[in-house]
């Protein structure tokens, strides 16, 4: 029975850290300007997540190793330093994405201008990072984020045509924009194969003190929440196509994410969409600024985790206390929080082989893994990801130039 | 008698030359062994199948080396420690043949 | 034992498996008429820096000495390591040595004076 409330728990933690602003936007930009043609980058995006999610939490599980632990055991601390400084630009310029999407829920809610938000997220963040443990910052944020839901609740009202939805799961070539087209593929497989989602998720599986038995658990938990999250991506993606693109509504601003829902729901479409964006960028946000904290912590052997006191873990606080700041001063300068959500995840694509490749490795190494290696099949997948992580690497950044908004 | 104080992390990848200058591999791993009084260096290992038995690298690499025909052949070599000098640590230089020197086995 | 595979870049836990760090550096003395012995495991910023290349350490070296980041190299006998699965323990107390030098700090004069810490 505990298993189970563990399962549901875990799924519903995962959908938490899929959905982020990054998802949505991107969700919606594809909707408003290709209809249902490309479902089938949220779905690509979302099977290639559940592998890597799944074999991150085995290696915790199993090896009572983290990812950033393993990298800088095996490939030694050059390349953890490389790791560690792209890394940590790429989840910092993600983080303020997230970061001026609460704001950006704050000013939608308030009408105050999202730059004034800046200093006051940034100190409910640390606040609840501070004082809170792992299990009420996973738990508590992520069933909050259950409101989520509504996408998918808008998407079945509005009686989608869902042999048109099926036909988008399959990868179509673009009829106009195809530089854009590609553009938003790109960006939506960055939103989706985000390198902080994994490497949380290995952090997360130590707090919460899993041991081999939970390899099955995790298995359903990477699964369940991956596809769940995904499938929350489709509903607005759906949302989009029926409600903006007849309208030659482009998502170029937030104001225009509400008539995601306003149709829908009416006036409580909107609050429904702010405390959507709100949640979900707050959940991200948090999981994020521990993620880079964990990232330094773990690569160079500090003491770390969420369940301690800050003052027995001191070089860690600072880690995620700087980090929080930092994002706080990005937002404050006034950069438009929808342009650096659209750039961050291109520049996520770009740079995911260097996480992915050392992962390969480390998933085969017996001394962590023992009888559960991958097999064929899952090496198979990996191999096959960082194929296409190094195709994204090599298009993302031309495709923004050129085919970016 | 003068002792050499070596820091073995910063021997990692360096270059080790033969005695006709030709490079013979990159040095990968330092094999120790316990005797009665401390740990003491038994050999080097240089070149791919080191790395790869460094990174626990067989399954993958193995599978990589094949593509590249690289299977057949090995620049994987064991070196005792009596036939390296470190004299200069940035220029590690064989004191033999390469020849005498035994091959990396494959680890299953 | 393989020096690289199995010791350096472990993480390092002391007596009461308290993390201090990891194996940065290993060092191995070697007598000009005898065979070379592991002598000492070295934990810090500057023997990570040592690592990088030339060009990095020049560029990094100052910058981290001007804001204090540095702390002297900290050298554990051998003798007192013992190398697991992915770990490696020392018969020390972290507390009594550099290694934890600025978390101590940092607990004392920043941390520690933050409400809740």
């Amino acid at each position: 029975m505990k298993k189970i409330f563990e399962i549901a728990l875990g799924i519903v933690t995962s959908v938490g850290g899929f959905l982020e602003i990054g998802s949505i936007t991107t969700a919606a930009q594809a909707g408003a300007e290709f209809s249902f043609q490309l479902i089938w980058a949220i779905v690509l995006g979302g099977l290639c997540v559940i592998f890597l999610v799944e074999q991150s939490g085995r290696l915790a599980a199993v090896s009572g190793h983290t990812i950033p632990d393993a990298i800088r055991e095996r490939f030694g601390s050059n390349y953890f330093l490389f790791l560690l400084v792209v890394i940590g630009i790429v989840s910092l310029l993600v983080m303020a994405a997230e970061f001026g999407g609460v704001c950006v829920g704050l000013e939608m809610a308030t009408g105050i201008g999202f730059q004034w938000w800046a200093i006051p997220v940034a100190f409910v963040i640390w606040l609840i990072i501070w004082k809170g443990t792992f299990g009420v910052i996973e738990k508590g944020v992520s069933l909050l984020g259950l409101v989520t839901l509504c996408f998918v609740v808008g998407a079945i009202a509005m009686r989608p045509p869902w042999s048109q939805i099926v036909h988008g799961v399959l990868p179509t070539l673009p009829v106009h924009d195809k530089a854009h087209y590609w553009f938003v593929a790109v960006s939506i497989l960055g939103a989706s194969i985000s390198p902080y989602l994994f490497f949380f998720y290995s952090s997360g599986a130590i707090e919460d003190e899993w041991d081999e038995s939970y390899v099955g658990v995790n298995r359903v938990i990477a699964t369940g929440g991956m596809s769940f999250g995904s499938f929350i991506s489709v509903a607005v993606l759906v949302l989009a196509a029926m409600l903006l693109l007849p309208q030659g509504i482009k998502v170029e601003h937030y104001s225009q994410l509400p008539l995601l829902l306003i149709p829908v729901f009416g006036k409580t479409g909107f609050w429904l969409f702010v405390a959507s964006l709100g949640i979900a960028c707050l959940g991200a946000a948090l999981e994020i600024t521990l993620e880079i904290a964990y990232l330094a912590a773990q690569g160079f052997g500090w003491n770390w985790s969420e369940n301690q006191r800050p003052l027995d873990e001191a070089r860690f606080s600072l880690v995620y206390t700087g980090t929080i700041l930092l994002a706080m001063l990005v937002v404050l300068i006034g950069i438009d929080p929808l342009k650096l959500t659209v750039f961050s995840m291109a520049l996520t694509a770009a740079t995911l082989p260097v996480s992915i490749v050392p992962f390969l490795f480390v998933m085969n190494d017996k001394s962590y893994l023992r009888d559960y290696r991958n097999g064929w099949i899952s090496n198979t997948v990996v191999l096959l990801i960082i194929g296409l992580a190094f195709v994204l690497s090599l298009v993302s950044i031309p495709l923004q130039i050129f085919g970016g908004s | 008698m003068a002792t050499q104080e070596i820091h073995a992390e910063q021997l990692l990848g360096r270059r080790v030359t033969a005695i006709n200058g030709r490079v013979v591999g990159r040095l990968q791993e330092i094999r120790v062994r316990k005797q009665t009084r401390g740990w003491y260096v038994e050999e080097f290992l240089t070149g791919d199948y080191a790395l790869l038995d460094r990174l626990a690298g067989w399954t993958i690499g193995r599978a990589v080396l094949r593509v590249f025909g690289a299977s057949h052949k090995t620049s994987s070599y064991r070196i005792p420690w009596d036939k390296l000098d470190l004299t200069d640590p940035q220029r590690p230089r064989l004191r033999c043949d390469v020849a005498e020197l035994s091959p990396v086995q494959i680890e299953e | 034992m393989d020096l690289f595979r199995d010791c350096l870049d472990k993480q390092l836990l002391d007596q009461n498996k308290q993390r201090m760090g990891r194996v940065d550096g290993i060092i191995i003395e070697w007598p000009s008429d005898g065979q070379p012995r592991v002598a000492y495991v070295e934990v810090g910023a500057i023997t990570v820096i040592d690592r990088m290349h030339t060009m990095l350490r020049q560029a990094l070296l100052p910058l981290l000495k001007r804001a204090g980041a540095l702390t002297d190299r900290y050298r554990i006998a051998w003798g007192k390591i013992h190398v697991g699965i992915n770990e490696v323990r020392a018969d020390v107390d972290a507390k009594q040595t550099p290694a934890l030098e600025f978390e101590l700090w940092l607990r004392k004069k920043v941390i520690g004076r933050i409400p809740g810490a």
